[in-house]
């Protein structure tokens, strides 16, 4: 069959469940929808179309985009921000694109039990925005904070600045509204669900629609936690003539058990080297600061300045250098933007290059952190002295808890896009590979953030999960009994006997 | 910003745009190996740094203060967004610096 016997119907049938303007056909819109920031060989970008999108607006309008999907065997790929890094929202088998933005609203804020529900295409800002008239913020703080979205967030189980106070995406979304492959709607959370935030009643069935990358389903509408809006922020930055230094006092800071403390970050000294190229706070510092570390502090005035004493002590005692109020106020709240989006690096002579970001992530405890910084930056190094397509832009070491166990682990690189030919790519590939196999050696997991179903890492979670990619598999099977939903991703398609049978228009949409 | 008198002349907005004048940009100088800096505050990538695959485009004075400005703007509307007040280091650690009584 062409792609248009195929297709007509499909369009035909979502025309009788959607209005005329929520079906999209054009090129431009999807075009639009095919690719993430994700650095990826743009000369392929033919390949990542979807063959329609859809813009729904309630949950009933999803399952019956997702009945019609399940009826014709045509794949569907959610997408929210569209801003994951693990190419989560890329459809590889061509389909329709949910695009669930226009579910944006505010349904309820409930000052009482101190939640709201809303559309999972709200984003974090906006919708914080709203909550602060009632003194009240939904803490679920990613570097993306100002483009991800709710159901973003949902479909990859993200992981937030400021986790080790308020905790990440799977702890401040309490229950959601849920479309499964099948177009039945489910509701998820502790036992009931709704407002409930501790339930033993029943599996724990929020954590498996969590993180799943679109393939289980698709998140409709999320009741969040609220807390009060911090009165105080507290962000110094410290300077460090080593590493090592920078690294037991970040390790110090994290393990002392202060209440209102929300995050430590050690910079490492290729993140220092690469920050003194570009950046106004750095360019100026003496050529002794070798690395970097800040903690931050949210809650009420006189409990932050409690325990930004007892902290502050705790850098004295590790020979951390103040970096003053100005650069210290002024990098956090550059949190969102400042390392990620400079987009452009250097040649190995020296030479400024357009380059698009890319950050590999994973979750190592404190104790391995060293010797992962050791091998990636030498998978890079390695990398870098055979082209210039790659340049390392050094890494951040986050805390993910309150206790200091385990931190989210990023190397960035600048990836020069308009180069990035085949070759490069392969070359790419395999580093992401020895990258994740790096963490998994040293007793970490290959992301502590962004998800792991990229060419590359993704050949590794089996290895990682073990048994428990077996149950994916089986869970996969069940639940989606025709491969509609995200195919390609995690490795999934092992799930069904016959690939051929499952769902797909192709290798990518109709261009 | 634009209409801040500037050391007793005319307010700024006042004052006519001369469009050599904002194509003037105030000397360099070099701020570190690879940057240099013209205004104060605002740091630029070495210019020979970027001749050969970086096209490079004529900014107006007014431009690169106004998004130098906006940055500024845009930080300071984040500290808001998500707390009432920053703590600045400095005060706790003169807090903790300081003699005690005894
Ligand atoms: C500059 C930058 C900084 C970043 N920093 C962070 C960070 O600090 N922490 C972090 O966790 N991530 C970070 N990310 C990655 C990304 O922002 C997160 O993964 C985010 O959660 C994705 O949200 P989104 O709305 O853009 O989702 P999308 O990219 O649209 O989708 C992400 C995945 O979720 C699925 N999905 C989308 N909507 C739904 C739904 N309604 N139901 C079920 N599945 C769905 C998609 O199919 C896809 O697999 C960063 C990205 C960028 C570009």
């Amino acid at each position: 069959m062409t792609a248009t016997e195929v297709l007509d119907p499909v369009i035909e049938a979502l025309h009788g469940v959607l209005r005329p303007d929520q079906v999209l056909t054009g090129r431009t819109d999807r075009y639009n929808r095919a690719r993430v920031p994700a650095p990826f060989p743009v000369h392929r970008w033919a390949e990542r179309l979807p063959d329609l999108a859809v813009l729904p607006e309630t949950t009933e309008e999803v399952a019956a985009v997702v009945k019609v999907a399940n009826r014709f065997r045509i794949p569907v790929v959610p997408r929210d921000g569209g801003t994951g890094l693990t190419d989560g929202a890329v459809p590889l088998r061509g389909g329709i694109v949910v695009d669930v933005k226009r579910m944006n609203a505010v349904h309820e804020i409930d000052l009482e039990n101190r939640t709201c529900t809303v559309g999972v295409g709200i984003n974090m800002l906006k919708l914080n925005e709203q909550l602060a008239q009632y003194g009240l913020i939904y803490p679920d703080d990613p570097a993306s904070y100002p483009c991800s979205l709710v159901g973003g967030r949902i479909g990859t189980s993200g992981w937030s600045l400021i986790g080790a106070r308020y905790g990440h995406t799977r702890d401040l979304v309490l229950s959601f509204d849920h479309v499964l492959p099948t177009g039945e709607v489910m509701h998820v959370g502790d036992g009931a669900g709704g407002k409930l935030t501790k339930s033993s009643s029943g599996y724990q069935l929020k954590h498996l629609f969590m993180g799943h990358q679109g393939t289980l389903g698709i998140a409709t509408r999320a009741t969040l936690k609220l807390y009060p809006k911090p009165e105080a922020e507290f962000s110094p930055f410290f300077a460090f003539a080593d590493y090592d230094s920078a690294y037991a006092c970040v390790g110090a800071l994290a393990r002392a058990g202060v209440a209102t403390f929300s995050g430590a970050v050690l910079f490492d000294e290729w993140k220092v080297a690469y920050l003194r190229r570009d950046d106004e706070a750095y360019i100026p510092q003496p050529a002794d600061v070798r690395a970097l570390a800040c903690t931050v502090l949210y809650g009420y005035d006189d409990e932050v300045r409690a325990g930004g004493r007892r902290l502050l002590r705790i850098a004295r005692e590790h020979g951390a250098r103040y970096l003053g109020d100005e650069i210290s106020a002024g990098d956090w709240a550059a949190r969102h933007d400042r390392y990620a989006t400079p987009l452009h690096g250097r040649t190995r002579s020296g030479q400024v290059v357009p380059m698009s970001w890319h950050c590999e992530d994973a979750a190592v405890n404190y104790t391995d952190l060293p010797a992962v910084a050791r091998e990636w930056h030498a998978i890079i190094g390695e990398l870098r002295a055979k082209t210039d397509v790659f340049d390392d832009w050094g890494m951040f070491c986050y805390t993910s808890g309150s206790t200091g166990a385990d931190y989210l682990t990023e190397i960035d690189v600048g990836i020069w896009e308009q180069q990035l030919g085949d070759r490069a790519w392969a070359m790419w590939v395999e580093a992401k590979r020895a990258i994740a196999a790096a963490a998994l050696r040293h007793g970490g997991s290959i992301s502590a953030c962004h998800g792991s179903c990229r060419e590359g890492e993704v050949d590794l979670v089996p290895e990682e999960l073990g048994r428990g990619f077996d149950l994916m598999l089986d869970l996969k099977r069940t639940l989606d009994p025709n491969n509609i939903m995200n195919p390609g991703k995690y490795l999934l398609d092992r799930a069904y006997p016959d690939p051929g049978a499952t769902a797909g228009t192709g290798d990518g949409g109709t261009p | 910003m634009s209409a801040e008198p500037e050391s007793g002349g005319a307010p700024r907005a006042a004052r006519p745009y001369r469009y050599a004048e904002q194509h003037t940009p105030p000397p360099p100088q070099r701020a570190s190996e690879v940057a240099i800096t013209r205004f104060e505050h605002v740091f630029e990538v070495d210019p020979r740094l970027m001749d050969v695959w970086v096209a490079q485009q004529a900014f107006p004075n007014w431009d690169t203060l106004r998004i130098m400005h906006a940055r500024a703007d845009h930080l300071e509307w984040m500290h808001r967004h998500f707390a009432a007040t920053v703590v600045p280091a400095s005060e706790l650690i003169a807090e903790i610096e300081a003699p005690t009584a005894d």
